[in-house]
């Protein structure tokens, strides 16, 4: 890992897009400033960590389990605002796919 | 396993057996899911018998599926701010079944967005702190 020392108010770069500046130190904690085109997405450690622990223990969701938790919940509506948006863009298992089904 | 035709791309799912993809139902993810940054092509599938559920499976590895919801189903008030096109962008938060006794939870902070005219995905991490990870959905 690169060491860099830095005061309040000074900059580091990181390539050409992104700058670092230290903005204040206060009793142990550190504000920062980050600067960095759109395409880069900056976020704080623990927060992307829980999210991908959140996105693989979203993928072992089980089809079977999920139905069995839509029909006990009453709460859902079966179309959604995004359906307009979505129309010839979802792939609809029912329609196009019925035939194939294992 | 799969196999490509003149326009469609197949793929074979658990949960739906083989599905026929249009290249036009496939989704760009440059930066991939987090956690999954190495699968950057995604079809979304509703199925009737999971409605309003719907899957974000990947192409790549047709084995690994997202289950997706509509955030306005579960608050009518979910904003995530400005920047975003509700007419040419679609938002879906992500499902995680937490534990055998079927407790949903939704991850409101983290929403996927999909752009239907570019055919362009993104999951998104909302830089305020409204929104929970794992919002229960509540069994009435």
């Amino acid at each position: 890992m690169l060491v860099l020392s830095r005061k309040i108010g000074e900059v580091i770069t990181i390539g050409s897009s992104v700058t670092i500046t230290v903005l204040g130190v206060d009793r142990g904690i550190v504000r920062i400033g980050i600067d960095a085109p759109k395409s880069i997405p900056v976020h704080r450690k623990e927060i992307h960590d829980k999210i991908v622990e959140i996105n693989k223990q979203a993928v072992k969701s089980e089809f079977s389990a999920l139905k069995k938790a839509i029909s006990k919940s009453k709460i859902f509506q079966k179309s959604d605002s995004n359906d307009k948006n979505m129309n010839e863009k979802v792939l609809n298992f029912s329609d196009s796919n019925s035939d194939t089904k294992k | 396993m799969n196999s490509i035709t003149e326009n469609d791309v197949i793929i074979k799912t658990p949960h739906f057996g083989e599905l026929h993809v249009s290249k036009e139902q496939i989704f760009h993810f440059e930066h991939g899911m987090l956690g999954f940054e190495d699968l950057n092509r995604f079809v979304i599938v509703s199925a009737e018998e999971s409605a309003p559920f719907k899957w974000l499976i990947s192409i790549e590895r047709p084995e690994i599926g997202f289950p997706l919801l509509s955030p306005w189903l579960i608050d009518l008030n979910y904003a995530p701010g400005h920047g975003y096109d509700v007419d040419k962008q679609a938002f879906f938060v992500v499902i995680t079944l937490e534990d055998e006794r079927g407790k949903m939870t939704a991850n409101m902070k983290a929403p996927v967005i999909l752009d239907t005219e570019s055919l362009i995905g993104i999951q998104i991490i909302l830089p305020f702190d409204k929104y929970s990870t794992n919002f229960i959905i509540e069994e009435k």
